[in-house]
């Protein structure tokens, strides 16, 4: 296979990806269509967990705190009159600067140590929402949270709402694309695999660990903005430290540093049980199962098993193409 | 193994969709895992139980009763999914959920689906909001509180009350309630002390309730921690009376706080220790068919399927869109229904009217010491 080939069908795979994200739903009921811009807005939170934790190595519980605080936002803001776009543009810069100030303690500590900070601040969060009866309802959450209006057009059909949350995951995802072949992408793997080696080659690290945090935070908020028009009702408890753990799952499921993992980690996180509701009592025992033994048996999640099929096949391949060469090579 | 997995996931899928014959089909969707597990598995058992009797005897009207049960995880977001779910296959009611957030996202899509949900939510505001299709089968706190109120500023005498609860949505609602209640009697709250659900060391509330040197205290948290609270505050010797709801004299918490249980008071609107012969011999078929006792769930979601047959019958056809004309302003009692326990009436607002019980702790037994009637008399 030439590269042009296999570029041809990797283009052709995603298009068939695209034709299906838009044409099935439409042969799906109101539920089905719940469930799938569920998995839109989860991916768009797990996708900016893959920037912080796949591409920049930094181990954050905290996203579902910043999908929490999207959320509130929206619901806030919008309940209030103001339109969406306000909601979006508050919730992202409100993650980016809470994101920027977390990523503070990611300078000093590492991995399991930078996990029980993110933690701390993680429950911090679930507390504000709870205990700020002024600003968020507190426990008895915030009612009728509207769906948005785009250009005059009402999105509040189930099918319109999952076409908006389909965008807003195809944004996103095209931004995430270009940002990791960017040079900020680069800086970002060279901190995860080296930082001391990328700090004497000149990238600035304290500067790239700081905008990893930002902007994967950021995606929690544009998430969490798309979440409460969804569910019409936000209260503390979605957003307490399981989904933190949930998202980190989606990208470890799906394949941690793949561009592709968060949108297969949350297909699984969101579809898998909802496909297993057959078995009824059991069906957290059997989702549990698969992950655990998922992950037994391929660590580096489901991509992770496609890339060492792919990395045999060109290992095979190239030893095929050295001994074909070799008796011409030899006299 | 492939091939065997799949095969059998297709027939135990066909089974489910195989078409049914003049069935009643009603959906629940329950908190059967999160914190809220024990509420939901309650309410299904409940529910499971009173299905079985029904259809034991034939049905109603003839029809036997399909009951299908969903996990909303205790997360208002899934429930909302299981519930645009459960109605999108048409039910006769829906059944639940438990949690008053729960409740509050999904009762919208019930109403403009016209389909009646009864459910197990308790904060005050459910049933306040308009929505002709929405019905209790508990006291909500608007009923409870103010009977609490009125026991600890005239019988008890209380001028002062240390407030304890949980800080849940249940535990703050009642909190907000009684609080509401209390001003209106002149009875001041000295102490006013938030606790987490799953809390285990309850010694710096009962420090502060010592300092605060209430003439009574009410307490409104979950069982367990119901139990937890009772002990410490035991072993620290306060002497103000304790006073609570169902959960804080319930058969639970009496195992769990065994003496230190002695002496709580509270008020109890369904309670499987009800000095009524009916509610009696249903503790010993729930007992008997899955070898616990109940707490209030249980009997909330047995109670549920016998008003939807009390209906039903009324009607004398299965009519979803008439049901909830039919159940508002319905009384029904159990001369007419025995499965309905304790005679009860259902409001405009689908809040329900019926007899309750002050009783206390002695010997390690709920004794029943005055019995409230219904409001409406």
């Amino acid at each position: 296979m030439t590269g042009r080939t296999k570029t041809m069908l990797a283009a052709l795979a995603l298009a068939a990806g695209i034709a299906a994200l838009v044409l099935v739903p439409l042969l799906l009921n109101r539920y089905g269509l719940y469930i799938l811009s569920m998995w839109a807005i989860m991916s768009i939170a797990a996708i900016g967990l893959n920037l912080t934790l796949g591409y920049a190595g930094q181990v954050s519980l905290a996203q579902g705190a910043f999908v929490g605080i999207g959320a509130y936002a929206a619901a806030i803001i919008t309940t209030q009159g103001w339109p969406l776009v306000a909601a979006l543009v508050v919730a992202v810069a409100l993650c980016f600067v809470i994101g920027w100030l977390l990523g503070y303690p990611a300078l000093r500590v590492q991995h399991h140590y930078l996990a029980f900070v993110t933690l701390a601040f993680s429950t911090l969060a679930y507390l504000v929402f709870r205990n700020e009866e002024w600003l968020t309802k507190g426990i008895y959450g915030i009612t009728g949270v509207p769906r948005p209006t785009l250009f005059g057009w009402p999105l509040a059909a189930p099918l319109r709402f999952y076409y908006f949350c389909l965008a807003a995951l195809g944004i996103v995802f095209a931004g995430a694309w270009w940002l990791v072949r960017s040079p900020w992408g680069r800086a970002f793997m060279a901190l995860r695999e080296n930082p001391m080696r990328a700090m004497s080659l000149g990238v600035d690290t304290r500067r790239y660990t700081l905008m990893a945090f930002a902007i994967g935070s950021s995606l929690g908020g544009v998430a969490g903005v798309l979440y409460a028009p969804l569910v019409e009702f936000i209260d503390p408890t979605p957003f307490t430290l399981g989904l933190s753990l949930n998202l980190l799952m989606m990208v470890i499921v799906g394949g941690s540093g793949f561009l592709f993992g968060p949108l297969l980690g949350a297909l699984i996180s969101v579809l898998l049980p909802e496909w297993l509701r057959f078995s009824e009592g059991l069906y957290l025992i059997v989702y549990a199962l698969f992950v655990m033994i998922l992950l037994a048996w391929s660590p580096t999640g489901i991509l992770g098993i496609v890339d060492r099929y792919l990395a045999r096949r060109r290992a095979r391949a190239a030893s095929a193409a050295r001994s074909a060469a070799m008796p011409e090579a030899l006299p | 193994m492939n091939r065997l997995t799949i095969a059998t996931a297709m027939a135990v899928a066909l089974g489910m969709s195989a078409p049914t014959m003049a069935q009643i089909k009603l959906a629940d969707v329950a908190e059967l895992s999160g914190p809220g597990a024990t509420v939901g598995t309650n309410w299904k058992n409940g529910i499971d139980l009173a299905v079985a009797e029904i259809n034991e005897k034939g049905g109603i009207l003839g029809q036997k009763i399909e009951v299908t049960h969903a996990d909303s995880q205790s997360n208002p977001g899934i429930a909302r999914a299981q519930v645009q779910k459960a109605l999108d296959g048409n039910p006769y009611v829906l059944l639940g959920p438990g949690y008053s957030g729960s409740v509050k996202v999904t009762a919208s899509l019930a109403q403009q689906a016209e389909i009646a949900q009864i459910m197990g939510g308790e904060a005050a505001e459910l049933t306040q909001a308009g929505n002709p299709y929405l019905f209790r089968t508990s006291f909500g706190q608007q009923s409870s509180m103010p009977k609490v109120a009125r026991y600890i500023a005239e019988e008890v005498k209380a001028k002062s009350v240390a407030v304890v609860w949980v800080n849940n949505d249940f535990g703050k609602g009642g909190r907000d309630m009684i609080t509401k209640e209390l001003a209106k009697r002149n009875v001041k709250v000295v102490a006013d002390l938030s606790t987490e659900a799953g809390q285990a060391d309850f010694a710096a509330d009962a420090v502060k309730v010592k300092n605060a040197n209430p003439d009574a205290v009410f307490i409104y948290l979950n069982e367990e921690e119901s139990a937890r609270a009772l002990k410490e505050f035991r072993r620290q010797n306060i002497q103000a009376p304790l006073i609570g709801e169902t959960t804080l004299i319930g058969q639970k918490v009496i195992e769990l706080a065994g003496d230190a249980a002695n002496g709580a008071k509270g008020h109890v609107g369904l309670t499987t220790d009800a000095p009524v012969p009916a509610v009696a011999a249903f503790r010993d078929r729930f007992a008997k068919k899955y070898n616990y006792v109940p707490d209030h769930n249980g009997i909330k979601g047995y109670l549920s399927i016998y008003v939807i047959k009390a209906v039903t019958e009324k009607m004398g056809k299965v009519d979803p869109k008439g049901f909830a004309k039919t159940l508002h302003g319905m009384t029904i009692k159990p001369e007419q229904e025995p499965g309905i326990l304790m005679e009860v009436t259902y409001d405009a607002n689908g809040d329900i009217d019926r007899q309750s019980f002050m009783a206390e702790v002695v010997g390690g037994k709920q004794v029943v010491k005055e019995i409230l009637p219904k409001m409406g008399n």
